[in-house]
């Protein structure tokens, strides 16, 4: 799959280069080290020289990793890298450096023209960070397995749920714990929730798994009445999570005045919520290239004849829906403790529609589309909001500023219906168009 | 659980007024599953936004009925033409284009839709409850104890006529046959000179009057009108499953029967079990019989 979508360089009659391990990993050494520089300089530098050194850098790192970068006859393991190709390394390397600069940046204080909303943009890129692992979990299961179903908010309340039982009751604010028992617990649930999958197929499927949602929704309800009442669970104060005191020697981690690291703050959120989501993201970007992974493809494009090549269909099923619902479990539980209390009606049926727009704008079968979609829909509403309040001509159509939540409603539900009838592969998609187009036109420059 | 299954037969009234508003109810399900059986039965469209038509109905019909204060019949006749305009408008402007999508897509532009329908009332109708309707005769008669409405039974009469309509306009109409001809094999009836383009807006049509008659008679037995009736299309399904998501007299039985077994489950067990054990039900029919009691079935080559 990825062969196809990836092709290998064809440069047979290029000379083979070999960059030393230096070269390989200088690119991503220097993106990974500025950041910590430029952000420690907070004081004595304008904000606009620091944009500027921001973005040389950016270019310098990803013209490194294009440069350096193994050419011509590739061995087997070359060949078989996540990154393998200029641009590929290229991308890596620039994304890398953003995501390590990016919390610097909007911790910053700065006021941009037409105040944009600068203060609320840290807690939409930590949200976005969220929803993009279970989306991109979601994708996992219905895009790219093929296993169609409405069942993963069910398990954003089971990792609710168990982050109340483990890290609420047991041990008053341990969401390291509350995590893995999440995966755990997810992994469990998912396999049974996947059951149906083995005898039933698209529409029925979807249908049954919009019964497990209820069936969860009554367990959620039942959970909360019977340990927490009518207020819902609290992850907040002093359920929040923090880092033990034997961690504290860590670089960056200055314990505050009563000895504790709490996590609390857009910023420090940022870096518990960064590295997990990166980390899931990479693990299944990484599922899908091993023979389990594709497996999972042969299943979903037919299953009788991936049963004829010798996979076990019934055991892929279940592994697909184990793995995506360990992941959306584990969001639900960084999704609970990031936004501090969970009520009654914190899942319901919008929320799975949240999800589906979210695949769909991003785009079907594509975990970078479920970066896109969750990012889209987490700004969409916030860029909206500005443009109703400051844009000229906008700001004074008085239509819009009266039914604000109404015409953000609106407009999701007419993208969803104009990227699927005229770009059904969503963002993702155009973004591969515009990286195509970009590439052709430099091509026919040439050298 | 076992205290509240103990006093099942504690008094006889009590289920006999179960049992009377669990047919009501599945009436009210009969109504909106026959609108996903006919969209299903010739389009293979599973259409989410069903209950967002019905609540367009719902609304139509407060404005024609009450507001501009209309005669019966003739708001009535004009809400339904409303409704049959805004189903060739679903077809020729969205669903005609989705048509050799993946299943996935079509399932996820009709919740697209039903996100526009749901945005848009918001914005010319607000998000204040009305009143609901009272154009039919409100009174109730009893039956050994049992309150029964005469809106129910008209309820009843009116899905019961529609299924037999339809049922005759299926097995006996030209366009009937085109219908079953596009469903069953959308290539050979093209090449057999019937168009599927015409077929496929008359569907809608259908469904979207379907929804325009089941909003009206929702609105009567719905507490208030507002946002929140278009659950009643997610409630439905249930219904449309166990009677077969093909079979048009299967969605009355099912509507009644899961309508029964829901009254059931919300008296003696409580509110919060109905839509949990009306989803077993449904979850149990799919594994032992997915195509429910009358469906049709689907054979697969590889």
């Amino acid at each position: 799959m990825t062969a196809v979508e990836n092709p290998a360089p064809q440069q047979e009659d290029s000379p083979t280069y070999r960059p030393s391990t230096i070269q390989r990993l200088l690119p991503f050494a220097v993106a990974a080290v500025v950041p910590f520089i430029l952000g420690s300089t907070t004081e004595n530098v304008n904000f606009w020289w620091k944009a500027l050194i921001t973005v040389v850098v950016l270019a310098v790192v990803a013209r490194m990793a294009w440069v350096w970068t193994p050419r011509g006859e590739l061995t087997h393991r070359e060949d078989m890298r996540l990154w393998r190709t200029p641009s590929d390394r290229s991308w890596a390397a620039v994304t890398t450096f953003g995501l390590l600069v990016l919390p610097f940046i909007l911790a910053s204080d700065f006021t941009p023209p037409m105040d944009f909303p600068w203060a609320t943009w840290f807690a939409v890129v930590n949200l976005v960070l969220i929803f993009a692992m279970g989306a991109a979990a979601f994708n996992l299961l219905v895009g790219y397995s093929g296993q169609i179903s409405l069942a993963h908010v069910a398990f954003l309340a089971l990792g609710s749920i168990v982050g109340g039982i483990v890290g609420v009751q047991w041990s008053g604010g341990n969401m390291w714990v509350a995590l893995p028992a999440a995966a755990l617990a997810g992994a469990v649930v998912g396999a049974i929730s996947g059951l149906p999958a083995l005898r039933l197929k698209h529409l029925y499927l979807l249908l049954a798994t919009f019964g497990f949602h209820f069936v969860m929704m009554l367990v959620w309800r039942e959970y909360l009445q019977e340990y927490f009442g009518f207020v819902g669970i609290r992850f907040k104060g002093e359920n929040s999570p923090r880092i033990a005191s034997w961690l504290h020697w860590l670089p960056g981690i200055d314990p505050d005045d009563n000895g504790e690291f709490i996590i609390t703050g857009q910023f420090r959120w940022y870096w518990v919520l960064m590295p997990i989501t990166v980390l899931s993201i990479l693990f299944m970007v990484n599922v899908v290239r091993t023979r389990e992974g594709r497996a999972f493809a042969a299943v979903r494009d037919r299953d009788v004849s991936a049963s004829l090549l010798g996979i076990n269909v019934a055991r892929s099923k279940l592994l697909a829906f184990a793995l995506s619902s360990a992941v959306v479990s584990m969001s639900g539980v960084l999704a609970s403790f990031y936004i501090g209390s969970r009520g009654e009606d914190s899942f319901n049926v919008q929320t799975v529609l949240n999800y589906a727009i979210i695949i769909v704008v991003g785009g079907f079968s594509s975990i970078q589309g479920a970066i896109f979609g969750s990012a889209f829909f987490w700004f969409l509403p916030e860029w909206f909001k500005w443009a109703r309040e400051e844009l000229w001509i906008v700001r004074d159509i008085d239509f819009l500023s009266d039914y604000p939540s109404e015409i953000d409603l609106a407009i999701k539900g007419f993208l969803v219906v104009i990227i699927l009838m005229f770009k059904p592969d969503g963002l993702a998609g155009l973004w591969k168009d515009v990286k195509g187009w970009i590439g052709r036109s430099l091509a026919r420059r040439g050298p | 659980m076992l205290l509240a299954f103990g006093n099942f037969t504690a008094d006889p009234s009590v289920n006999l007024q179960l049992l009377i508003g669990g047919l009501a109810l599945g009436a009210i399900y009969a109504v909106v599953a026959l609108g996903f059986v006919l969209v299903y039965k010739s389009t293979d469209v599973l259409n989410l936004a069903h209950g967002e038509f019905l609540m367009l109905g719902a609304y139509f019909a407060l404005t024609f009925l009450i507001s501009e204060n209309l005669n019966f019949f003739l708001g009535v006749f004009v809400l339904l033409l409303v409704m049959l305009v805004f189903g060739l408008l679903v077809h020729y402007g969205i669903m005609r284009r989705m048509v050799g999508q993946g299943f996935f897509a079509i399932v996820l532009i009709t919740l697209g839709i039903a996100t526009i329908i749901r945005a848009l009332l918001l914005i010319f109708y607000g998000p204040t409850e009305r009143a609901r309707l009272d154009l039919l005769p409100q009174g109730s008669f009893e039956v050994g104890g049992a309150t029964v409405r005469y809106v129910d039974l008209i309820i009843f009469g009116v899905v019961a006529a529609c299924v037999l309509l339809f049922f005759i306009f299926f097995k006996y109409t030209r366009l009937g046959l085109h219908m079953r001809a596009v469903a069953d094999d959308i290539e050979a009836a093209a090449a057999m000179g019937i168009d599927p383009d015409k077929v496929y807006a008359m569907t809608w049509a259908a469904a979207m009057v379907m929804a325009g008659v089941g909003g009206l008679l929702f609105g009567h037995v719905t507490g208030a009108i507002d946002r929140s009736i278009e659950a009643i299309g997610l409630r439905a399904f249930p219904a449309a499953v166990v009677g077969g998501l093909t079979s048009l007299g299967g969605s009355i039985v099912g509507g009644l029967v899961v309508g029964v077994i829901e009254q059931f489950a919300n008296g003696h067990l409580g509110t919060k079990w109905r839509e949990p054990v009306a989803f077993s039900v449904m979850f149990v029919v799919l594994l032992v019989r997915p195509t429910g009691l009358w469906g049709r079935k689907d054979l697969e080559r590889v």
